[in-house]
């Protein structure tokens, strides 16, 4: 797919850009834009948490990201140009954690393909969040298996069932 | 065959040399190494819990290999733990 930009960025490199992603998806085609930013935040599921990690596989994630691209291109049935970043590594509180950006034509294949592509990179890329907590302790994160099995239980239920974000 | 299978996630805490090596009979299948990596972390690593090893997926660099599918001669294997990103 033309217009595709798909990386994975280590914090101790660099922190993801999101004037650069929406410079990459605008075109004189494009009238609608739209993005999503994900921040780490200073908690989760009632506990203080103090900062993240991010351990990703990263070439199949980058296959998994282009991947997903191909559908969301496919779903809107619009030129679309898609951006999709992830940060890796150790992360503070309000750093950029994913930035999808998304340039179509007009402003619901927009939303639609940068809804499609933050669905997708949540709960189907590998990627492993760990969470650090003021009291010291660490956890993974419980997240969504990409089992086959697993995934027809899971996806016969609602996601909130297993208690990730949403 | 030897098959070297890299740790993601949780499951790194398994082996500190981020990777395992798994002895698997040919024409295996995904499902049946699952079972051999369970019991393999159940001696090596018992703080890791069989139910989360059961909900992994194996891949190669490029594609998720499901259960029916053969293990592959000669390619290292990633194990995924159920994923969070975003």
């Amino acid at each position: 797919m033309d217009g595709l930009h798909v990386a994975v960025v280590e914090r101790r490199v660099a922190t993801l850009d999101v004037a650069l992603a929406l410079d990459f998806v605008a075109d004189p085609r494009f009238g609608g834009i739209a993005s999503f930013i994900g921040r780490v935040r200073d908690h989760n599921v009632g506990r203080s948490v103090t900062s993240i990690s991010y351990d990703l596989f990263v070439p199949l994630a980058l296959n998994q990201f282009r991947a997903i691209a191909e559908r969301a291109l496919a779903e809107v049935g619009a030129p679309l140009k898609l951006w999709i970043a992830h940060a890796k590594g150790d992360l503070a509180i309000g750093d950029l954690a994913v930035v999808v950006a998304a340039g179509t034509p007009h402003r619901d294949e927009a939303f639609r393909a940068c809804r499609l592509a933050i669905e997708a990179v949540k709960h189907e890329s590998p990627i492993w969040k760990q969470e650090h907590y003021i009291d010291g302790d660490s956890a993974w994160s419980e997240g969504c298996s990409l089992c086959e099995d697993d995934r027809q239980f899971t996806h016969a239920h609602s996601h909130a069932a297993h208690g990730h974000d949403r | 065959m030897k098959t070297s299978i890299v740790l993601f996630g949780a499951l790194r805490e398994a082996d500190a040399s981020g990777a395992v090596e798994l002895d698997v009979p040919a024409g295996s299948t995904m499902a049946e190494l699952r079972e051999l990596l369970v019991a393999h972390l159940a001696a090596q690593a018992p703080q890791v819990s069989a139910g989360l090893v059961r909900r992994c997926a194996f891949a190669t660099d490029e594609e998720i290999l499901h259960n029916h599918r053969k293990v592959p001669a000669g390619v290292a294997l990633a194990v995924l733990p159920p994923v969070s990103g975003g």
